[in-house]
Order: structure tokens, then sequence, then C-alpha cells
């Protein structure tokens, strides 16, 4: 497989990023992210959070699943600083 | 009409839709009131509605029904939404989502 | 300044599930809100049809306008177009964080789908790539062609479905090819696993794609490879070439879309050398499958199960659709991948939990159970399937929670 694929599409990361942020110690799906910012894009990783597990998956099988790879943050949507601010 | 319309499905009817003008990048469209942008554009083979923020790739529609956020284009008033769900109006007046500058690496807006 | 909206019954999310529960509940008098952020009620309804043993054709479409002609009550509002993005627990229920404001609810449901899970591959950015949804939701919604042709990628359940409503429009299809074998297709690139797929599916549905599979699959049982039996050029089925031995390696094009390098594949889904092939297509649909869209429960505090059968994690519930958190319910594909009727089934279900748990629901164990039955009996002759392990799978989940429920009485 290339690795330049993209994985993420929001921050553009590719197969080799996660491999390098793995080879430079990032060994849960939490740390891939931390240091790669997959999954940290606009969409909040609506679409590649599957694809970053599954690959931490493979790599790492101690990685364990559950735990931390449900931390969803609010807003799950894009909002507007007037909506925040509950004006119209 | 365009040809990537379906007019004559064998099981799917829609309602009459009126049609209503718009504009993209300033070019008047025609359009179908009610539907989204994203497929109001796509009825003219227009796919690109934006360029990534940072490195100005092209990006179209890819889940059509919000979760991506690869579509969001800027509406005169509205500021930033999803051409996916935001439904045309007359006289509405998108804008392609840009590239934007990037003061740390220096790289100025196209 | 927005005003706080107060409700009885919010239910995040208008698809079947939703919809369902609302007309199931407004007779209890309750004041009910659906929120949903498509410009449309009826969720993935709207999109699918698909013909049934008999012959006739099922239309998603007719049936979710079905549904919203009985949400048409005094005491339902139903608002499209508003996103909820965040929510709280409050001491009267819970707090919801939306597009239009803030709403605060006794009750709530969330009823918020699937999502679907990509096919990562070279040039999958680039505009005219989609997933198999947005062709779908294009085509059978917005009634817009996705392209002049393309090419979907992905043998299963939901990309075969979504092929043939695409033919049936009259959109033109260079063929269905397996997923890329990158680190990410898992069984999805494997040939042998497309047809076993098709095979643990043929017996639920009616149409000859399934039934295709089946007899590919007793041949298969012989033990020959599909290479003896399934010719490199595909099987036309409805005029769309099903490509079981050719797979996809990139997307090619500079603005947009303007083809696609095939390839074809041995037994186990590796690439065969020098068979690299350049297909023209303005589209690629890409079909990696549905997981469901929980990502509200999580915000909400919910425990999650992880089961694959099912789609992935899934907020952690019992049979009765309650989540372990008080006031929270769930129906529809949040809590597994399934098909639409399932979906309603559930939602007509959670609907009678949330009137017993007010207490306005007359015997209500009876019709708990009723409709806790009509789930089963749905869920056994439904036209679609996603995983043949559903039921084992959904079991394991209630008997998680009942345990779980009593770890927490007794410490
Ligand atoms: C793209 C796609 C295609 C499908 N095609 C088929 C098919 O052909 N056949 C089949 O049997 N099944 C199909 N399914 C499975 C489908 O999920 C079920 O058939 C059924 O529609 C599930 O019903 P539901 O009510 O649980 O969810 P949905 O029908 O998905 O409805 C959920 C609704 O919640 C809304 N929503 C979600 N999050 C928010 C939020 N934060 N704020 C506001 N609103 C929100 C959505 O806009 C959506 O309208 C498909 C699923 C998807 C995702
Ligand atoms: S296309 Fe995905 S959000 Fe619009």
């Amino acid at each position: 497989m290339s690795n330049s694929i993209i994985v993420c599409r929001c921050e553009e990361v590719t197969v080799e990023n996660l491999e390098d942020a793995y080879h430079t110690g990032a060994i849960t799906s939490r740390q891939i992210k931390m240091k790669t910012r997959a999954t940290m894009g606009a969409c909040q990783g609506r679409v590649c959070r599957n694809l970053v597990d599954l690959w931490m998956g493979n790599k790492n099988p101690l990685a364990s699943k559950g735990v931390e790879q449900l931390s969803y943050r609010p807003p799950v949507r894009p909002i507007t600083f007037g909506e925040l601010a509950g004006e119209e | 009409m365009s040809k990537l319309r379906i007019v004559n499905h064998p099981l799917i009817k829609k309602g009459e839709q009126k049609r209503i003008s718009f504009t993209f990048n300033g070019e008047s469209l025609e359009g179908l009131e009610g539907e989204p942008i994203a497929a109001a554009l796509l009825a003219h083979g227009i796919r690109i509605l934006r360029r990534h923020e940072e490195s100005g790739s092209n990006r179209g529609l890819y889940c059509a029904i919000g979760h991506c956020m690869e579509c969001r284009v800027d509406v005169q008033g509205k500021g930033q939404v999803r051409a996916c769900l935001t439904p045309i109006v007359e006289g509405m007046e998108v804008v392609e989502g840009k590239q934007l500058e990037n003061k740390i690496t220096g790289r100025e807006a196209p | 300044m927005m005003e706080k909206q107060y409700t009885d019954v919010l239910i995040i999310g208008a698809g079947p599930a939703g919809l369902a529960a609302a007309t199931n509940l407004f007779e209890s008098g309750f004041k009910i809100t659906i929120l949903d952020e498509f410009p449309h009620p009826g969720g993935r309804l709207l999109g699918q049809f698909h013909e049934e043993s008999d012959g006739s054709w099922w239309i998603g479409r007719q049936v979710a306008s079905e549904l919203v002609e009985m949400t048409k009550q005094p005491n339902i509002s139903l608002q499209c177009g508003v996103s909820v993005y965040g929510l709280k627990q409050i001491s009267e229920g819970w707090e919801v964080l939306s597009s239009v404001g803030t709403i605060e609810t006794k009750y709530l449901l969330l009823a918020t789908g699937a999502a679907e899970i990509p096919v990562p591959l070279e040039g999958w950015t680039l505009p005219g790539v989609m997933s198999i949804g947005a062709a779908q939701v294009l085509t059978n919604v917005h009634m817009v062609k996705p392209g002049d042709r393309g090419i979907i990628v992905g043998v299963n359940v939901l990309g075969l479905a979504i092929s043939r409503e695409l033919a049936v429009a009259g959109v033109d299809l260079a063929g269905i090819v397996l997923s890329p074998n990158n680190l990410f297709s898992g069984e999805n690139a494997n040939p042998v696993e497309a047809i076993n797929l098709l095979m643990s599916l043929s017996h639920l549905a009616p149409s000859a794609w399934m039934r295709l599979g089946g007899s590919l699959a007793q041949k298969m049982k012989m033990g020959k490879w599909v290479s003896t039996f399934f010719p490199r050029q595909g099987m036309n089925v409805w005029d769309i070439p099903l490509l079981l031995k050719t797979t996809i390696s990139s997307i090619q094009g500079k603005k947009s879309v303007e083809s696609v390098v095939l390839a074809d594949v041995n037994s186990s889904g590796q690439i065969i050398a020098g068979s690299e092939r350049e297909e023209k297509v303005d589209f690629v649909a890409l079909a990696g499958g549905l997981y469901p869209l929980a990502e509200l429960a999580a915000v909400a505090g919910c425990s999650f199960l992880y089961l694959p059968e099912l789609g992935g994690n899934i907020p952690l519930h019992n049979e009765q659709m309650k989540t372990p958190l008080s006031n929270l319910y769930v129906a529809g594909n949040i809590t597994g991948v399934e098909g639409a009727q399932v979906a309603m089934a559930q939602g007509k279900l959670a609907a009678r939990s949330i009137g017993n748990d007010a207490g306005l629901l007359k015997n209500g164990r009876e019709k708990i159970a009723e409709a806790m039955d009509e789930v089963h009996q749905v869920r056994k002759t439904a036209t679609i399937q996603f995983h043949p392990g559903i039921i084992a799978a959904r079991k394991r989940v209630y008997e998680m929670y009942d345990s779980l429920q009593k770890e927490s009485l007794t410490s």
C-alpha cells in the first residue's frame, strides 16, 4: 500500500504520518491523534475515527479497544459564535 | 435541463419545484427551490465546493448528509454552511470554501 | 437572545426510528419535539427502495411521508434543518443545545441513525469521490445523478443495494469492484470473503444479487474458487458488471475524478502484476459499511460496548431501549446497524417505554412485551440484514446491561 494515502481528510494526515508517529512512540489511538491531528479536524473524526482505530489495532493489538476511543466532545456540530452566545 | 437531472424515474416522483436563481463564485445559475446548494451545483457539473484551508486541494461533496464537513461553502449573510444540507433560495450568493493564509508558515491567501 | 424552549419528549433524528416513536407517543398528550438537521424529515428512508419477494416495490420515501403525515398533531413539533451539537443532564431531565437554541426536556430519545465507514485509497479526496450513501441521496432524494459514469467500490450489502437503485435511476456504472487491498480494507478486499458474505445473506433477500451470491457460493463449496466459474470480465446483474476478481488501486484526475486504475486479483486479494488498466469515470462511490452514529450518547456520558456485528461502538441499553442514564432512550441504528423496518419497530418500543416510565401507559408491561415481540418479528423477516450475527449480539448487549445494573445496585 502506498504510504501517501490520506487517512484523515480534514487534516490531510497520511499513512506515512501515522507510521512516523508510531515509530516515535505514539502507541495508542489517542496518542496518535494528539501527535498527528488525525480525527481532530472539522468532522471531528466522524469519517476517519474507525480507520485510525483499525490501523492502531493492527499495529498494536494491545492498544485496547473501547476505553479511550470514545472521547467525543461537544459541540458535535459546527456552531457560530452567535449561536454560542445564544443569538439568532 | 441539465443532463444530470433525473426526470423520468420509474419509481420516484417528486413534486414540481420552482426554478430560482442563485450565484456561485459570482456566476449566476439556475436551481430548483428547496434543493441543497451541492445538488444544484452538481446539476451544472460543478463539483469543486471548497479548497482545503491549508493545502488548497480541491474538495467536493463526500457524504451528502452533513457528517463530513467537506462541502463547506460561504453564503452571504449566513457564513459557513454545509452545502449538502443548506437549501438554495432565490438570490442566494454562494462562494466556495477558500484556502486560508497561514501566518506561521508564511503562506499568503491565494 | 433565543428563548429557551421546553418540551416533554425531545427526539433527535427524524428517521424511521424517531418518527415512529413520535407517532406512537402523541396520544400520551405529551408535548413532543423532533429535531433533524437534514432539510426534509425521513432520515435515510428518503433514499431507499427495494423489491419485495412478491415483486412489488417498497419505497422508503412513501413510508416516510406516511409517517410524517401521522406526526401532524397539535402536540408534535417537527423541526428540520436544526443541528444538535451538545446536551447535558439536569435534575429535571436533559438540556439540549441546538442551532435554534437551548431546549429543555424531561425525556430524551436519541435516534441519530448511522454513518458510513470510508474506504481510503490514493486519490479519494478528489471531488467526484463520495460515499455510496451520498450517491444514493443525490440520486434518490435530490434526483441529480452523481455523474455521467461511475464505479462502485466495495462488495457488501449496502453497496449492492444502492448499485441497483442507481441502475434503476439510469445512472451509468462501469461496475462494482472489490475494496482496495490495504491496511484498512480487512476482509472487504478478499474475493472469497465477498462471496461468503453474499452467501450468508442469500436466504434473506429476494433480489437477484443475493441469489447470485447463493449460487456462486454453492459452487465454491464444491472446492473450487471463483476463478473457475467467475469470468474476469465479471457477470452482469441488472446490467451492472459485478467484478469479483477486480480491485481498484487508485483514483486519478487533475481537478476532479477523471479515471480509476483497476487491477485483477488472485484468490487472496493480491494484485496480479501487469493487470492494471485505466477506466474512465467521473465519479467513484465508496461502500465501506455503516456504523452507529452515537456521538451524542457519548457526550451524554453513556457507557459503550464494542460489537462488530452491530457495526462498532454502541451505547449500552436494554431491550426496552433505555440507557443506564435516567430519562435517556435510544432507538434505530444508533443501537446497531439494521434496516429501516427494524428502526421503526424500535421507535415504537421506545415510545412505549417512555409512556410507561411516565406512568401514562395502561397495561404497560403487556404493551412493552408486545412491542418487543414486534421488533423480533420484523428483524427475523427483514429483507435487508447487514450482519448475520445481529440477534446474538443484541442479546449480549441486554445481558451486559442487566449485569451492570445489578452491580450498581449491590455496590
Ligand atoms: C447513507 C446510508 C444509506 C443507507 N441505505 C440503506 C438502504 O438502502 N437500505 C436499508 O435497509 N438501510 C439503509 N441504511 C441504514 C439506515 O440507517 C436504516 O435503514 C434506517 O434509516 C435507520 O433509521 P434511524 O431512524 O435509526 O436513522 P436515520 O434514518 O439515519 O435517521 C437519523 C436522523 O437523525 C438526524 N441526525 C443525526 N445526528 C443529528 C444531530 N446531531 N442533529 C440533528 N439531527 C441529527 C439525521 O439527519 C437523520 O435524518 C442506510 C444508512 C445510511 C447512513
Ligand atoms: S458532504 Fe459531508 S457534510 Fe456535506
